[in-house]
């Protein structure tokens, strides 16, 4: 392939690195795995970067293939090893206003969201990032309707794991 | 829910922590190998038609001999015409429904496409078991009639069976075949099934209930 369109894609993708890297949070609850992923939906993109038109914005771009990937086409490798957990590593988030309850209840929730189905992950990581429900909707291809009982219905069950 | 506008703040904080990759290690990584299960699945679908292909076209010599003497000569041409109809319309639409799956699609639809296009070679697998299963019937119907020439084909040596016997146990060994040919396609299906596609059954069904 073209070596301009390689430079191209590659400082794009520099650019937008992290949205790759929130999928991955999301999905995976250990670094192995997250680079893994990460690793997958990187290919994915560039394998998909030729037929790019930009008619509608990279970053959108983006967060349909890394979550398509992260859904549909990924597959565990068989070399992702347990190793530390998410919570132990990355989580270390270094704020002035730490805040151990405030920590916990996060770590809780992050491992609520763990459990939940890969529909449901990409429903919370669509509302984490702040997408209105048309957006949801048509990015994961169901109706607005069934966007909004669905992301209900997530909440409810995050409720439930969190205060069994 | 307050956790959940919790973990929102945080989300965005979160935003600092990640590690940044450079110019050089995305290069790396983008020349790295899929393991897209899109890729397996053409992968192992490439591999099914060569297999059911091989085994229809590569029928061995001493079988033609045997067919020959009970003039089923034409019946196997006109089964080597359909099969070669179905392979090229299998491949053609395989082909079709591969080259349709994009990764930019929503979710639904692009799990849609792959299943359609795993369906195809499904289909193709299926027909052709079901293609064999008629042309062994009517051999067999060939050859049972024709009790002479299957005596001097089976039983060169003149030596006194009783037909009646001789019917039963090739009746019999042909029931285990195709008992034994169904189970390996069923244990087949279930592995390839069971490593591939639960994982995008089990969402796409969550998305079909949904609707």
């Amino acid at each position: 392939m073209n070596k301009d369109l390689e430079h191209k894609f590659i400082s794009e993708f520099q650019q937008h690195q992290n949205i790759i890297h929130k999928v991955c949070r999301i999905y995976t609850n250990n670094q192995e795995a997250h680079r893994d992923l990460f690793q997958e939906i990187a290919i994915q993109l560039w394998k998909a970067y030729p037929k790019f038109r930009g008619d509608s914005k990279l970053s959108t771009w983006m967060y349909r293939i890394g979550l398509n990937t992260a859904i549909t086409l990924y597959r565990k490798s068989k070399r992702t090893i347990k190793t530390q957990d998410f919570d132990s590593v990355l989580h270390k988030i270094q704020s002035t206003d730490y805040d151990a309850t405030e920590e916990e209840q996060l770590k809780l929730m992050y491992k609520a969201i763990y459990q939940l189905s890969d529909i449901d992950k990409a429903l919370i990581f669509l509302y984490l990032e702040d997408k209105n429900y048309k957006e949801i909707a048509v990015t994961i291809g169901i109706s607005e309707v069934n966007a909004r009982v669905k992301m209900n219905r997530i909440k409810t069950r995050l409720r439930t794991i969190l205060n069994p | 829910m307050d956790e959940l506008e919790l973990l929102k703040k945080d989300w965005k904080k979160q935003n600092a922590s990640y590690p940044q990759l450079t110019y050089n290690e995305i290069y790396t990584l983008i020349h790295k190998k899929s393991s897209s299960i899109v890729k397996w699945i053409f992968i192992i679908c490439i591999a099914e038609f060569v297999f059911w292909t091989l085994i229809n076209l590569l029928i061995p010599d001493s079988f033609l001999v045997i067919y020959e003497k009970f003039h089923l000569k034409t019946i196997l041409n006109i089964s080597y015409i359909i099969q070669y109809i179905v392979i090229i319309t299998f491949i053609y639409l395989f082909y079709k429904n591969y080259n349709s799956i994009s990764v930019i699609d929503n979710t639904s639809l692009l799990m849609k496409k792959i299943i359609k296009t795993r369906k195809t070679v499904n289909y193709y697998v299926y027909l052709n078991i079901i293609l064999n299963v008629i042309l062994s019937f009517i051999i067999n119907f060939v050859m049972f009639t024709n009790e002479d020439i299957l005596n001097e084909v089976f039983n060169s040596s003149r030596a006194t069976i009783d037909s009646d016997k001789f019917f039963n146990i090739m009746l019999i060994a042909q029931i285990i075949g195709l008992f034994v040919l169904v189970g390996f396609l069923l244990l087949y299906y279930r592995v390839i099934y069971g490593i591939l596609l639960r994982k995008l059954t089990k969402n796409y069904k969550e998305l079909e209930e949904l609707e």
